[in-house]
């Protein structure tokens, strides 16, 4: 392996974030723009005085292209400007604040599933057909096909209001306001994860480098966790990608019911609101987290895969 | 006594059309330093009838019947016992080196595994041995090829690191399952010889499977041919070639493209296809494909054997070529199953 | 078997489902957390609570819908923001439990003939949160950063009154050309520019509260965040984490601090409300925002006691759009359709949240103004619906040639369960084929202004101040306050004199007359008055009802949680209003009692009004005012 190719290989690639990143910063700007209605208006309508002094404060009074270039020489310096509608926040602040929750919230979500999924995948293609893969999968089945804001709301009834175990909403870092929300979001995403590992895992246990290691004689935990665990686990880790991307960008659904200070309301809000810096900004940053963590886990699935990183290196 | 002993294997899988008999009651023996020969066209059962005695079939295959190796039955064995015995004394290879090397694994870990499993070495050792074992199977630069990953190799190299992995705990039996297969004409050749070879340094028995006859003269003692799940020739290398009694033994020697033999139009493939094995015909199995096919073959031919081991499935006399006469029938077959 | 299994699962989890989710009739969806119940209240001599039911920890967490938008008070919009900025700061006058408007940090003030100048007398014992004294050129720099094109401020609507705010608004004129003029130290004096009987109580809003020069300057933009906010009112800001909590401390230095018992204010931002109501439910808040309607019967059911609804100043009404066809020439039509309307059946059936039923534009119960009632208020239903259908044939329309027509909504499931009653009636009584458009609020407000292509459209108004005159000129013509107007249905002329109109009775007067004209040409559909809804811990007393949902926390204490043994031979008292003289807690009194150094709501013979009897009149009604607000409504205290 070629750890200078790999290096100029990830240069190259970061590289290209650039033009994409561009290409998703100006049809945001022109869409959201195109949105009708603006930031300032709601049911009452401002007396045009009061709209003109708005306008001019935030630059919107501008025509829409001086605006466009006024906005990508601010991002260059990645200042993202002030919120619209939260007024005494910039925007970056208010991303710094909402992703570190999403980010843990997504990320916990992340490994719950990644654990539980795999495991109870595994143990379901070991045990194919039997009475137990067939409970696991019909569960698995049902986690799909539940959505969260279904699940989340029996979640809290049983545990939060009935038994009092758990706080039913809030955020403060701790560990039990976590655990609610980790688990609503981690559900489907461990049963999709749990078809998925089952699929993969079945299917590397029919091919022929697994009957080689049989025939070799070694104990059956050692086929399967040698020889059968990396290639049955790749179709995850390419599903991980996006779905971490999906996870730690923030669920508006969980943020609302749970009441949790995450990106993914600032997204919405600030699309409803036509808080157009505030959209722009989480766009981006959206962005920037989608195409990082694809790379990233190219990256790890060539580390995985040998022939992958082969190929790429040549 | 026998290396190896298999009697009355049978073998069946369960599949949605139905239960298919893949393998239906082989009988033979594999003495120490003798290399065994098993052939047929594809889907005669050759590769079940070893997986089963390797305890290696498919979740829906059963086996039934014994396989005394060394004295110990390996189809009854627990798989703990049984694992002791493959990959150590007891080695295989197998039809598709593409794909049997696991693509996510260095040579250097699929080798080291097996010694370290079974022989206990340490890591340094067991690569050390690993690449004495590349370079007996004559893989240039063994010391810095083992770091590799099998797609770095071509298919001939795989296969002969499959065998110099196979021969890692020098076992007393070597399974080949049709090793040359999947390979180039020219590397056919140099793997079959390089399983000769290595066989004769080491004293080791070899079941060699292989639908391909020229292969077998080469480094074969004796052959079995099956047919449909069924063993319809055996005997020894000259025997069968140069005496071959079954139509169907016959059939295959004269599909074999020979040096000996004056043009193409001599070279002739056996008409029709192996039956489907879910619905199998009555009496001889190869009936509708024979050209020597009479009336008598709708019943179940008899197994004629010779003094010197060779055997026969069939209506026709072994020793002169005429049918047999109707009422002998049963007096040979039960004669065959008294020889055992 | 096996197969079977996974289907089973299946089902029982869906039976499971569906009961959980059923809101009524089944035992399963009954509350099982069991609630604490509150000590009965006793209440000193002078009306406060005992010391000795008082909860230790004197804590309200109050649910605040969504993220507030800014506590800078001169930039805030939406209540959220504004129910904080009334406990972090007071204005010059400010509001008591009941919602009046009551002296806050001026301690009166008087108003010239003309209603033109008020003239405010500051407390002189007020001080900022950081001690800086309290004076009136606070006031000055604070409205004039308000109305600073600068600023930017979107609730400078409200200092509109003032003397030059729309030239200085709008640029025309520097900050200080602002009508406000500082006598002395503790005396500013505001011009208006015409007579303006709710200018009091926009002073309670807080686009007219003071800052804090110092604190101002010192920070600029970021001077509200914690840590650096300056504050004059009863609790200061403590934390503030954006969509997790506010969190206000109470402020020792505010001039009534040792009457405000409340501690500690944590402000929620809790945006779904379904989740408002389980973090009640499971003791994590005091006071919610608000309830979902869908939940209404069962919260009715089982929290009969901490569910409270109340009138609200709001209208929700549908309007024509009178510039396009076939509304432009045709109050039959008009009349026809909203009389064919069974408003009962909306409120009872379709929101179910104990609205009530409305013919008029301004709610009942805004400062004692009775709004007109057309005469087939009074019908039923089906008198109004023969009427109805005998003037759609007026209109030319029948069952062959039937009124097709759209109704337009911003998606929400509330605007749209009443659309959809709305075309089912008159397709009902009428055969009018009507279909729902549904748009996002921004999109929606667009076509209601560009008046283009809506037709029927849904409309809503909350009133910023208590006055009915807010309702009615939204409806006047040019006033581009709400573009929902489009031509001059005669009211205008009516809604100037009201402008200035400075008797109560003869303003009312004009004001009634407007509505009725109003009414008269069919313009808009009414529907209901709102109504407030929300749950309230039973620990939580001090607060009451009022129509401007204005609940300042100062007022408010936690009872003390009833132990079950020891309260057991404890006779129960007496039902709880009879004990509650609620007036007695708020400062409403004082002027009579003269706790402060000057009576407040005196009306003194001043350089511009002491001429003739007008200031009497002036003083009569402020008195008969405060007279009718006594009403003790609701169940707070």
């Amino acid at each position: 392996m070629n750890q200078e190719g790999i290096l100029r290989h990830s240069a190259t690639r970061l590289l290209g974030l650039i033009p994409t990143l561009l290409v998703l910063i100006t049809i945001a700007f022109f869409l959201i723009r195109m949105a009708p209605g603006g930031p300032f208006d709601s049911e009452k309508v401002l007396p045009p005085e009061i709209r003109a002094n708005l306008d001019a404060k935030y630059h919107l009074d501008e025509p829409l292209m001086q605006q466009y270039f006024r906005y990508l020489g601010q991002i260059i310096t990645l200042d993202f400007g002030p919120s619209f509608q939260y007024k005494d926040w910039t925007v970056n602040e208010l991303i710094a604040r909402g992703f570190p929750v999403s980010l843990t919230v997504g990320g916990l979500a992340m490994l719950l599933a990644f654990l539980v999924g795999t495991s109870i995948g595994i143990t379901a293609a070991l045990r194919q057909n039997t009475a137990m893969d067939y409970s696991i999968m019909g569960v698995a089945m049902l986690g799909i096909s539940i959505p969260n804001f279904v699940v989340a709301p029996l979640l809290i009834l049983v545990l939060a209001v009935y038994q009092g175990w758990l706080p039913a909403g809030g955020w403060d870092w701790s560990i039990q306001r976590m655990i609610l929300p980790v688990v609503t979001l981690a559900l489907p995403v461990i049963a999709y994860i749990a078809r998925l590992t089952r699929g993969s895992m079945i299917e590397v246990l029919h091919s022929n480098y697994i009957r080689t290691a049989r025939a070799k004689g070694l104990p059956g935990h050692l086929v399967i966790r040698r020889h059968a665990l990396k290639p049955a686990l790749l179709p995850v880790i390419s599903f991980m990608g996006p779905a971490t991307a999906g996870l730690i960008t923030g669920s508006v659904v969980i943020e609302r019911i749970y009441s949790i200070p995450g990106l993914g309301s600032y997204f919405v809000q600030g699309a409803l609101n036509r808080d157009y810096t505030l959209v722009m900004g989480v766009v981006i940053f959206y962005g920037v987290i989608i195409i990082l963590l694809n790379f990233i886990v190219d990256l790890l699935y060539a580390w995985m895969n040998p022939k992958i990183r082969y190929d790429e290196v040549q | 006594m026998a290396l190896l002993e298999v009697r009355d294997l049978r073998v069946q899988f369960e599949t949605p059309e139905g239960v298919v008999q893949a393998v239906n009651g082989i009988d033979f023996q594999v003495e120490s330093g003798e290399t065994l020969a098993i052939v047929g066209e594809s889907g005669a059962g050759k590769s079940q009838l070893v997986m089963a005695i390797m305890g290696l079939l498919a979740e829906n295959g059963s086996a039934s019947g014994e396989a005394d190796f060394k004295g110990r039955d390996l189809m009854k064995m627990p798989p703990k016992e049984l694992n002791k015995i493959r990959g150590c004394e007891i080695a295989m290879i197998f039809q598709d080196p593409m794909t049997s090397l696991n693509p996510f694994l260095t040579i250097e870990k699929q080798m080291t595994e097996v010694v370290m499993h079974h022989q206990g070495l340490r890591k340094q050792e067991a690569r050390a041995h690993a690449v004495e074992m590349l370079r007996a199977v004559r893989i240039p630069d063994p010391e810095e090829r083992v770091k590799q990953y099998p797609h770095e190799y071509s298919g001939g190299m795989r296969q002969r690191v499959m065998i110099a992995m196979g021969l890692l705990c020098e076992p007393d039996l070597l399974i080949a399952d049709e090793p040359s297969t999947a390979l180039d004409v020219t590397v056919q050749a140099q793997i079959t010889q390089l399983v000769g070879e290595l066989r004769d340094k080491s004293n080791m028995s070899v079941i060699l499977i292989t639908h391909d006859m020229a292969v077998v003269a080469e480094v074969c003692d004796r052959i079995i041919v099956m047919y449909a799940g069924e063993m319809v020739e055996t005997g020894t290398v000259d025997d069968i070639f140069y005496r071959p009694r079954h139509p169907y033994t016959q059939g295959l020697l004269a599909s074999v493209p020979r040096l000996d033999r004056l043009s193409d139009d001599e070279l002739h493939a056996i008409p029709g296809n192996p039956p489907n094995l879910l619905d199998l015909p009555s009496g001889c199995r190869f009936r509708d494909r024979c050209s020597m096919a009479r009336e008598v073959c709708f019943g179940v031919p008899p197994l004629q054997v010779q003094e010197n081991g060779c055997m026969s499935r069939c209506f026709i006399d072994m020793n002169n070529g005429e049918f047999l006469p109707a009422e002998s029938k049963g007096v040979e077959e039960n004669a065959g199953e008294d020889s055992k | 078997m096996t197969i079977a299994l996974p289907i089973r699962i299946l089902l029982a989890s869906s039976f499971l489902l569906l009961a959980a989710c059923g809101d009524s009739g089944s035992d399963f969806s009954r509350p099982r957390e069991t609630r604490n119940q509150p000590v009965e209240l006793v209440l000193l001599e002078d009306g406060r609570p005992h010391p000795a039911v008082l909860a230790e920890e004197q804590l309200v967490r109050r649910g605040n819908g969504e993220e507030p938008q800014t506590l800078d008070p001169h930039l805030a919009e939406g209540v959220p923001s504004t129910h904080i900025l009334r406990d972090l700061f007071e204005g010059l006058t400010t509001e008591s439990p009941d919602g009046d408007v009551i002296p806050g940090a001026a301690a009166r003030w008087n108003i010239s003939r003309d209603a033109r100048t008020y003239t405010f007398y500051l407390r002189r014992d007020s001080r900022w949160s950081n001690g800086d004294p309290l004076i009136a050129e606070d006031f000055v720099y604070g409205l004039r950063r308000s109305a600073n094109p600068e600023t930017a401020s979107n609730s400078a609507v409200m200092l509109l009154p003032i003397q030059n705010a729309r030239e200085v608004l709008a640029g025309e004129l520097p900050a200080e050309e602002l009508g406000i003029s500082l006598l002395d130290e503790f005396t500013l004096q505001i011009t208006l520019t015409g007579p303006t009987p709710y200018f009091l109580g926009m002073l309670t809003h807080p686009a007219t509260y003071p800052v804090n020069r110092r604190n101002v300057e010192e920070f600029g933009d970021q001077f509200s965040r914690p840590g650096k906010l300056v504050s004059n009112g009863a609790f200061v800001l403590k934390s503030w984490k954006p969509r997790v909590s506010i969190e206000l401390e109470k402020n020792p230095l505010f001039r009534e601090a040792d009457q405000t018992l409340i501690e500690r204010v944590v402000y929620l931002p809790i945006e779904e409300l379904s989740t408002e109501v389980t973090q009640f439910r499971s003791g994590g808040l005091d006071w919610t925002n608000e309830v979902p309607n869908n939940q209404f019967k069962w919260l009715q059911r089982y929290y009969p006691d901490e569910l409270i609804i109340s009138p609200w100043m709001g209208s929700y009404f549908f309007g024509f759009n009178l510039a396009t066809e076939p509304f432009v020439e045709n109050p039959e039509l008009r009349q026809a359709l909203i009389l064919a309307i069974d408003r009962q059946v909306i409120t009872e059936k379709v929101t179910q949240f104990g609205e009530q039923p409305s013919f008029a534009l301004v709610p009942r119960g805004i400062d004692g103004y009775v709004p007109f009632s057309p005469e087939y208020a009074d019908w039923t239903q089906e008198q109004r619906n023969e009427e109805a259908r005998r003037l759609y044939e007026l209109a030319g329309y029948s069952s062959d040639e039937p009124l097709r027509v759209e109704i337009r909504y911003n998606s929400s499931e509330n605007h749209k369960k009443i659309a959809l009653a709305i075309a089912s009636m008159w397709k009902q009584v009428l055969g009018v084929n009507a279909s729902l458009v549904n748009e996002e609020f921004r999109v929606f407000l667009q076509n209601r202004a560009q008046k283009a292509i809506t037709q029927v459209f849904r409309a809503g108004w909350i009133s910023d101040y208590n006055d009915p005159y807010s309702f009615l000129e939204i409806f006047r013509t040019g006033r581009r306050r709400t573009k929902l107007s489009s031509r001059n249905c005669g009211c205008d002329a009516i809604l100037d004199e009201v402008g200035t109109e400075r008797v109560r009775a003869r303003r009312e007067r004009l004001m009634f007359e407007a509505e009725r004209v109003l009414l008269s040409d069919f313009v808009i559909i009414p529907i209901y008055t709102y109504v407030t809804k929300r749950l309230v811990d039973q620990h939580l007393r001090g607060w009451q009802n009022n129509v401007m949902d204005h609940h300042l926390t100062r007022y408010m204490f936690m009872l003390k949680t009833r132990e079950p043994e020891a309260e057991v031979p404890a006779a129960k008292v007496e039902p709880e209003p009879e004990l509650v003289p609620e007036p007695e807690l708020v400062p409403e009194p004082e002027p009579q009692q003269g706790v402060n150094d000057v009576p407040s709501s005196e009306i003194s013979d001043d350089e511009d009004m002491d001429v003739d009897g007008t200031s009497g009149e002036i003083q009569a009604e402020v008195e008969a005012e405060q007279a009718t607000r006594t009403r003790k409504e609701g169940k707070g205290l």
